[in-house]
């Protein structure tokens, strides 16, 4: 018998059973519509990651730092014994070492990358804007120049090119929560950063005070020295979805934040260390090789790329958590169809004695049964798939807004290819399942299966 | 010509053995139409089995056209049933699912035999038994007689040198069983058919060209027809195959 012909003939039987046909492609349906979605998450989910960080890290941009700590090797909470080092930064409670000038002109000279840039920390205690009485305080950024932003009201320099050094970019947001209405106007007015610098004197400092001049004169030593800077509003972000950094912080030119910065620091250990840098890689050469290189040198180093990976391992685990549900579902269904064709054999003796009579093969009689499996195999997988994807399309606007993902970007994205490919894994699957049947029917003997009485 | 010679078969073992056919030999000339005659579990219907291929007896031959089918690989006695043979049945087993067309299409199918020449072929076997109109219709709106007109129309579609009838007549009517028989006989005649049939109705048996009667799994008696009694039919072992 030719394989299209059995494979008619076998569709022609599951039609004539048509409840029990659906029923049982229900079963795998349940499986297929799990193990859609999974898929679909975890695709949008990666596409949203992607989002994330091509808007918020320039691709050739290599994020160099000295402490495996910052990256959360090793653990961000472990606070065992760890070798003293003299380029060793307080930052946030922690002990993390850092790039000294030293490692900084290192990565200057390095031939492929164009510009380094340390991650200045500039911490102001208050900042006020014009025209505004209330005190405030954000992150202070170096504003970006290799990362497209889109201005709301005002204007951003073009991409590479950084701003002025009295200039400053606020995002739209925080106008908002200043109230205020025409955000055009507000473009070219002050705000004003107050810096308070914490002096840290060296123990051989405090000696040498007291030895020369006293206890008394110790206070004046340890003594706070504010400064006030004032920038002016260039240019207003709009508020993004997938950037992060523009809707958080100010920005401020390199220029400023590295004058601020040494302000800040100036007389600490801290005074020209950086806990990191970004250094840009120059076009067409591969990040990843840089970093091997400066791994040789002492210094850890992250690549868009690694960024990326990070997030996409927990994505992957939420998407395996998922499809592990819908392969459970899928195991289970599998007895259905193991059943279901059980019982068709049984049902239908006489039939398959009648053509094994006929001459048909015993090879032939389990092929029948087996691509009736796939057929459920094909119609759960199909009707799981589409429902998914019907459901998870009519549904995405929703999902979007109440997980705040932005305008644009879905959770659930269908690619027709591993769609496809579920469903052929799906037939295959049921055709392992159909395999027992299958025997069943293909070593039925015609004489008994004619017998009438 | 088919031969059976010497066959025996029995089932079961040792104390529960029980012999369906003993040492079983006759010949069947090409085209004749022959009566298999005994009481039910006489063995006439594993005769027909063992003929047929169904079966395989421990010892003997069937002999058909020189070529003994016993002795066949399982793949080639398939292709040989499903090219040179045909069954019809008692209840019929036509699948009261599907259409006219798609139950005579099954040996034509079995048989790979082209879509092109399938519809043709079908057509005109339903035709040949008088259910052209119902090439449409589900078997299962079928009376009786039309099942087994139309069981008759899958058996003779692929046109075999063999048709083997087990009790054609027994689940119909007389009047009904009656066209049923003359269907098998009208076209033993035209296509020169060898009929065989399984049957304990004497009066259906007396039509046939040979009786074989058997009983307890020997046979009793071979009887031959006599003078012919249609005067249009002509002597046995003539050549009168038109394929």
């Amino acid at each position: 018998m030719k394989r299209r012909d059995i494979i008619r003939r076998a569709g022609r039987s599951l039609r004539q059973a048509k409840a029990r046909t659906l029923l049982t492609s229900l079963a795998i349906g349940v499986g297929a519509f799990t193990l859609s979605v999974s898929l679909a998450a975890g695709e949008g989910s990666r596409q949203y990651a992607d989002k994330l960080i091509s808007s918020n890290v320039n691709s050739q941009a290599l994020f160099v730092y000295k402490d495996k700590t910052l990256m959360g090797e090793g653990g961000f909470s472990s606070g065992g014994l760890k070798e003293y080092s003299d380029s060793t930064t307080q930052y946030g409670g922690l002990n993390l070492k850092s790039l000294t000038p030293k490692d900084l002109e290192v990565l200057s000279n390095d031939k492929d990358i164009e510009k380094v840039l340390p991650m200045y920390l500039v911490t102001a205690q208050y900042f006020t804007f014009e025209g505004k009485s209330k005190k405030y305080t954000a992150d202070i950024s170096v504003y970006d120049s290799t990362v497209r932003a889109e201005a709301a009201v005002g204007t951003l320099p073009p991409l590479g090119t950084q701003i002025k050094d009295d200039e400053i970019v606020v995002p739209e947001s925080f106008l908002d929560t200043l109230g205020v209405k025409d955000k055009k106007s507000y473009v070219g007015k002050e705000v004003t950063l107050h810096l308070v610098k914490q002096k840290q004197p060296t123990e051989e400092e405090i000696a040498q005070v007291v030895k020369t001049q006293g206890p008394a004169a110790l206070a004046q030593l340890v003594e706070s020295e504010a400064r006030d800077v004032t920038f002016r509003i260039s240019g207003v972000t709009k508020n993004s979805a997938t950037s992060l950094s523009a809707s958080s912080a100010l920005f401020i030119a390199e220029n400023s934040a590295k004058e601020l910065s040494d302000f800040l620091t100036e007389g600490t250990a801290k005074y020209q260390s950086y806990i990191a840098a970004t250094a840009i890689v120059k076009a067409g050469v591969d990040p990843a090789t840089v970093k091997a290189r400066l791994a040789g040198k002492g210094m850890e180093a992250r690549t868009a790329k690694d960024l990326q990976g990070l997030l996409f391992t927990i994505v992957n685990l939420l998407q395996g958590i998922v499809a592990g549900f819908g392969l459970l579902a899928l195991f289970a269904s599998i007895f259905g169809i193991i059943n279901t064709q059980y019982i068709s054999v049984l049902e239908r003796t006489q039939q398959i004695g009648l053509m094994k009579a006929l001459g048909m093969r015993s090879k032939d009689v389990a092929k029948l049964f087996r691509y009736e499996a796939a057929w459920i195999g094909f119609l759960g997988g199909v009707i799981g798939a589409a429902t998914a994807w019907g459901l998870g399309t009519s549904l995405n606007p929703w999902i979007t807004d109440q997980l705040g993902l932005g305008a644009g970007n879905h959770l659930l994205v269908f690619l027709p290819l591993p769609i496809v490919a579920l469903v052929v894994g799906l037939m295959v699957i049921a055709v392992v399942a159909g395999y027992f049947p299958a025997r069943k029917a293909a070593k039925l003997d015609p004489i008994e299966a004619l017998r009438t009485e | 010509m088919i031969e059976v010679r010497d066959l025996t078969k029995t089932y079961g073992k040792k104390n529960n053995k029980f012999v369906a056919l003993d040492d079983v030999s006759f010949e069947i000339p090409s085209g004749a139409t022959v009566a298999i005659v005994g009481k039910s579990g006489s063995g006439k219907s594993t005769l027909m089995h063992a003929i047929s291929g169904l079966d395989r007896p421990e010892t003997g031959e069937v002999i058909i056209d020189g070529e003994d089918i016993l002795k066949l690989k399982k793949k080639a006695v398939d292709t040989f049933r499903a090219t040179k043979m045909s069954f019809i049945f008692q209840s019929f087993f036509v699948q009261a699912n599907e259409t006219c067309y798609d139950n005579v299409s099954l040996p034509l199918e079995i048989a790979r035999v082209p879509k092109k020449d399938r519809k043709r072929r079908v057509t005109e076997a339903l035709e040949a038994v008088e259910l052209g109109d119902k090439i449409k219709s589900k078997a299962r709106n079928l009376s009786g007689g039309q099942k087994q007109r139309l069981a008759i129309a899958r058996a003779i579609v692929n046109k075999p040198k063999i048709l083997f009838a087990d009790e054609p007549t027994g689940n119909l009517d007389s009047t009904t069983g009656d066209v049923i028989e003359k269907l098998l006989f009208d076209y033993n005649k035209k296509q020169g058919t060898t009929l065989i049939i399984v049957t304990h109705d004497h009066e259906l048996a007396e039509k046939c060209d040979l009786r074989v009667y058997i009983r307890d799994g020997k046979i009793t008696e071979i009887k031959r027809k006599e003078a012919p009694k249609h005067t249009d039919k002509k002597p046995l072992g003539s050549s009168r195959r038109t394929v």
